[in-house]
């Protein structure tokens, strides 16, 4: 939009959490953030990753939602539940192969990140983007990305057969066409268990 | 699954046809007020031709709606 | 009933294609749909118009009884009688103008059928609905949203008593 678009960049989080605290400034959701915020691997290291909506192509927490309460908007971004519809059913929660969507119980209604729509359609950036020290997250024009970063852009991912197709890009190393992630590799292993940290 | 935004050209045009369609529409529904009107007070005489130009009105209506359909296939293989 | 749906393959199911996901389909498809429904209701109107037109191709000039009304010196002069004719269902209503002059009309109000009274003050029919008044001398439409004048009963007089023996002014 406007010629920016999302790039995250794990490997370059440090875990300052400004982002976090930047989502959570604004109005709409005060004192909620939206940010996906994970320890890699809490035992072993302190890597974190910060994440955001992906806002697929073909967004299947829409697919998946009996309220119709998720919309794509016309600019390919992918709002938040309405709030007249969302009956809190956590399809959505389930369904998102990223696991974005999350249930806040206090309200019945689910909550992700709809990249400070308010902000970016009149050509601001995401309030993620503009504190993250490290620009892990970032949003800037493609030929920004192609001229100060090493790696490459990917917004391709692979879910054992399913491809999907975002509108955030993952900065991956050059020569990754697509990123294929297998889903047994995350699930639980006993002592060795991913511990999600954050929202 | 559609899932590019459509394009907006072509749409002026359509615009213009359904508010064509509404006007023609408003003068149907009072020509139909109109007709049953004067059959009621016993002048049968103006059936014939009350009859023959809502023909006409249904069929530009009809027309207009062919326009329509046409422009927004054409926008949507575009 | 394919000719409502959106989608113009079938491969789509019918409730994605009514709750599409993506707000540009639902703005923008909305619009040949409606245009559809413009078009059936204008053909609904033209059938309004063709069922007339058959009505008044199959109309056959009905034949009213005769009937007795009222005895002639049964009312003051301004006084009011209500009676049913041709049938039961079909209230009218009798006006002694003077001494010697009758008139009588169908209670209904051409409007929307509610029943007409007698003002002796204003000396005209008025309808308490939408206030739509009638002559008390042919009927015709005085003010009001009536676009008709009200059916007029012809009266005949046989020595002292009135007969009412046909209904103007109706086409249907």
């Amino acid at each position: 939009m406007f010629g920016m678009e999302f790039y995250v960049d794990p490997s370059r989080c440090i875990g300052c959490q400004a982002c976090l605290k930047a989502c959570e400034e604004c109005d709409t959701h005060r004192g909620i953030s939206m940010i996906n915020f994970d320890f890699v691997d809490r035992k072993e290291s302190i890597a974190s990753a910060a994440y955001v909506c992906w806002h697929c192509e073909n967004p299947t927490c829409a697919q998946v939602c009996p309220a119709d309460a998720i919309k794509k908007y016309e600019d390919g971004i992918v709002g938040s539940s309405l709030k007249p519809r969302c009956i809190g059913c956590s399809n959505c929660v389930l369904a998102c192969p990223f696991g974005i969507p999350k249930l806040v119980p206090e309200y019945e209604q689910m909550m992700k990140c709809d990249m400070c729509y308010d902000r970016t359609s009149v050509g601001k950036r995401p309030m993620c983007a503009t504190v993250c020290p490290s620009q892990a997250l970032t949003y800037v024009a493609p030929e920004t990305i192609a001229a100060t970063r090493r790696e490459k852009p990917v917004n391709t991912f692979w879910f054992g057969n399913q491809k999907i197709v975002t509108k955030v890009y993952m900065m991956a190393p050059a020569d990754a066409g697509a990123i294929a992630i297998d889903v047994a590799d995350y699930t639980w292993e006993g002592e060795h268990e991913v511990v999600p940290q954050g929202f | 699954m559609n899932t590019n935004p459509p394009q907006n050209r072509g749409l002026t045009a359509i615009d213009g046809a359904m508010a064509l369609i509404v006007l023609l529409l408003i003068v149907q529904i009072w020509l139909l007020s109109a007709t049953l009107e004067s059959y009621l007070a016993g002048h049968r005489e103006a059936a014939v031709p009350g009859a023959i130009i809502s023909g006409i009105l249904f069929g530009a209506c009809l027309g207009l709606y062919l326009f329509v359909d046409r422009i927004d296939s054409e926008v949507r293989k575009g | 009933m394919k000719w409502f749906r959106k989608a113009s393959s079938s491969s789509v199911p019918l409730w994605q294609d009514e709750f599409p996901v993506f707000t540009a389909d639902e703005r923008y498809v909305n619009r040949r749909q409606f245009t559809k429904f413009l078009t059936l209701t204008s053909f609904a109107m033209l059938a309004g118009n063709l069922w007339i037109l058959v009505r008044s191709l199959f109309h056959r000039s009905p034949s009213y009884p005769r009937q007795h009304v009222a005895a002639a010196d049964e009312l003051a002069v301004g006084g009011v009688k209500v009676f049913a004719y041709p049938t039961a269902q079909d209230p009218c209503i009798l006006v002694r103008t003077g001494s010697d002059s009758y008139v009588a009309y169908s209670q209904k109000c051409t409007h929307l059928s509610c029943a007409v009274y007698y003002a002796k003050e204003q000396n005209r029919l008025e309808c308490p609905c939408h206030q739509g008044f009638f002559s008390v001398a042919d009927g015709s439409v005085l003010q009001g949203p009536p676009q008709r004048a009200l059916p007029r009963v012809t009266l005949e007089r046989k020595g002292g008593q009135l007969l009412a023996v046909r209904m103007e002014g109706e086409g249907a």
